[in-house]
């Protein structure tokens, strides 16, 4: 077995655009999946019974049916139903409403997880409702839905992965379509790989940097 | 068994954790039959000195022998500690039975199952004269109609019973109780003070960490008074609560009021 | 759609619920093994356990069956491509099934395990008797929540061509140009055989009385 580092030399402008579109998809998806899923879990909470069971189910399929079933539903299916997209926008939407589902069942948990009391020693002490938001409950929500997701950041960067098989020109679809030009698929997996866990364990690392730093508000028991 | 070999002799204990030291050279004799109360206010180094006994901590200076045998360290001929065999630290431990403050009953097994496990994992016998004995072993606590239940359906007295009874089945000479009842509800800690009367009636050996001031001066024979990880008292009740009173008595008193020691003050 | 399409669906679950099946139970066992390398005590096994977890979690279960499928005949090993998936799969489970299990041997409270030790119990009864069944009931709800996950995440076996439930519904997609319907019912099924898994893992965990508070 051959291990020959030119090809990456060679190619570094296309894997040098498609790392560019990794990130970027990850970055937005995960912005984009996080306000969706704060609106999802606000519309649950306050949005009348129908518009929950509504925002139930679709947290439910998306979290019980395959990533890359909903984006072939939404990439093969899109056009017969008049929504034409390029390969690109499917993905990032398709990331953005995956990622939301997940989004929005940690700001639940995070909703349900802020004590009854701390809310009633706020009002008690004269907060408004506003400020009560604001002062008390956002940032003990903080604290509480950060590890969570950080968790769900780090599965989008995985999952953008899967978008090669749209043909979305990220970094997997550049390194595969390299490797099958040259026949150096080792090469380009191995280091396609290293990336990843290099990427991963960066996010893992600053997630809990920031939960130590946040971690003053933690609950006295 | 000699009268005259103490059940426990404890010669210049000392316990640190890392830089500080929580317990500082203690030494006692415990009688066999005796009941004795190890009292003192929190961060005394009570439960610290029982779960020495019990070899739950090593101590980091001193011996430790249970009815004349070594626990864990001996004297070598040099005169520095050797450890001894974890077979042999087995062997003199079975002569103890121990009682947690968090009760510590095995989840996924029954009452009766928690009492037999040891019977049948550790002596070999097989399930059903285990569990026959465990039955008895129950009753003694007054829970042979609770055999069937899980830790999760008892009350907190109840399992403390359980973990009482689950002790009681191995045939120790000596019973260690660490704040038996300091978990539990005001109102269940009746159902267990009791069954430790009943014990110390029938002359087991015992050595309670308690807060119950007035259990430790009505069913005590001794009372020991640990305060920053010293012996500061030791004699019988009378001698320990009774008129005159060292300062650091009248203290800790008032603070446990509540316990049972407004009939001592 | 008609039904001889969806019954051909129906047909490929079969073989999705092989590979899953097949890879939760060997990532099971390997993830036990992971587990002891990362509880033991030696260095040089803890740092090899924690570095498979980290890797096998760190990237994506795609890329890994991609240079599992290449690696293999380039190191002279050949596997049909079902056996490239399964290994795939495994691997990547069992990373996340060990840290499972390394959580539940954690979450057991140490006076049990002090409470063996004072009936007399060696080291390995305490293991055998209270330690691992405290450890696999706290973790089972864990252990089937990835269950779950690995069967998604074996509809990627598609991509090295195993005609599993996802390529299926992508062969019938693309030659009846009938994409939502077929899409949809692969949707539907996935669904329910995660939520039958899902089911029977609660159900287990609503008998043990011992957990009712």
């Amino acid at each position: 077995m051959s291990f020959d580092l030119s090809i990456i030399w060679q190619n570094l402008p296309d894997i040098l655009a498609g790392f560019w579109t990794t990130c970027w998809l990850w970055a937005v998806s995960t912005a984009g999946g996080i306000v969706l899923g704060f609106l999802v879990a606000v519309a649950r909470r306050y949005g009348g019974r129908l518009i929950a069971s509504v925002l139930g189910v679709y947290v439910a399929i998306m979290r019980g049916t395959p990533f890359l079933v909903q984006i072939f539903l939404l990439y093969y299916g899109g056009p017969f139903i008049g929504i034409s997209l390029t390969e690109t926008p499917t993905g990032l939407i398709g990331l953005v409403i995956y990622g939301a589902a997940y989004f929005s069942e940690v700001f639940r948990a995070g909703f349900e997880a802020v004590p009854v009391g701390h809310i009633e020693a706020a009002e008690c002490v004269g907060l408004t409702r506003w400020q009560t938001v604001r002062r008390i409950l956002l940032p003990e929500m903080a604290l509480l839905v950060l590890p969570p997701s950080v968790n769900i950041a780090v599965i989008l960067i995985k999952e953008t992965a899967v978008l090669s098989t749209i043909t979305v020109p990220e970094l997997t679809m550049v390194t595969s379509v390299i490797g099958s030009q040259y026949y150096a698929f080792v090469e380009a997996l191995t280091l396609l790989a290293l990336f990843y866990w290099f990427l991963v364990e960066v996010t893992g690392r600053a997630g809990r940097w920031a939960e130590a730093k946040l971690s003053r508000y933690r609950f006295a028991n | 068994m000699n009268s005259t070999v103490p059940a426990i002799r404890i010669s210049g204990l000392t316990k640190s954790y890392g830089e500080t030291e929580v317990l500082h050279g203690i030494d006692l004799e415990f009688a066999s039959g005796e009941v004795t109360c190890l009292i003192g206010p929190s961060g005394s180094g009570k439960s610290t000195l029982l779960r020495c006994i019990a070899f739950l901590e090593e101590a980091t200076n001193g011996l430790i022998s249970i009815e004349g045998e070594a626990l864990g360290f001996a004297m070598g001929p040099g005169g520095n500690r050797i450890r001894l065999p974890q077979a042999e630290v087995r062997a003199v431990r079975s002569r103890i039975g121990m009682v947690f403050q968090q009760f510590n009953l095995w989840p996924h097994m029954t009452a009766l199952g928690n009492v037999a496990e040891a019977l049948v994992t550790v002596r070999g016998m097989s399930r059903s004269d285990a569990e026959a004995r465990a039955t008895r072993e129950l009753e003694r606590v007054g829970l042979g109609h609770r055999a069937g239940h899980y830790p999760a359906q008892l009350s907190g007295g109840q399992q403390q019973r359980v973990a009482i009874a689950r002790a009681l089945a191995l045939d120790p000479r000596i019973m260690l109780f660490d704040e038996p009842t300091s978990s539990l509800d005001p109102e269940l800690t009746g159902e267990v003070l009791n069954v430790m009367r009943q014990l110390a009636d029938d002359g087991m050996t015992m050595l309670v960490v308690s807060h119950e001031i007035g259990f430790a001066a009505s069913v005590g024979s001794k009372i020991v008074f640990l305060d920053q990880g010293k012996v500061l008292l030791e004699g019988s009740p009378t001698e320990v609560f009774g008129k005159p009173r060292h300062p650091r008595i009248d203290q800790f008193l008032d603070t446990y009021l509540d316990r049972g020691a407004a009939t001592l003050i | 759609m008609s039904w001889k399409l969806f019954m051909l669906l129906v047909k490929a679950s079969g073989l999705t619920l092989v590979i899953s099946g097949v890879s939760i139970l060997i990532g099971l066992a390997l993830g036990f093994v992971i587990c002891a390398g990362l509880l033991s005590g030696t260095r040089g096994l803890n740092r090899a356990a924690e570095l498979f977890v980290s890797f096998f979690r760190g990237v994506p279960l795609l890329v890994q069956l991609l240079l599992i499928y290449h690696l293999m005949p380039a190191l002279g090993i050949n596997v049909s491509s079902t056996t490239a998936a399964i290994v795939g799969l495994s691997l990547c489970t069992a990373a996340y099934q060990a840290e499972n299990l390394r959580a539940g041997f954690g979450a057991v409270p140490r006076g049990l395990l002090e409470a063996a030790d004072m009936c007399g119990f060696s080291h390995f009864q305490t293991f055998r008797r209270i330690r691992a069944p405290i450890a696999l009931r706290l973790t089972l709800p864990a252990i089937i929540n990835e269950a779950v996950l690995l069967l998604k995440a074996s509809s990627l076996v598609s991509v090295v061509g195993i005609v599993e439930l996802t390529r299926m519904a992508q062969d019938l997609a693309s030659s009846t140009y009938r994409p939502i319907p077929i899409f949809a019912s692969a949707g539907l099924l996935y669904f329910i055989i995660c939520a039958i898994v899902a089911g029977i893992g609660a159900l287990y965990e609503r008998r043990q009385k011992w957990a009712r508070r």
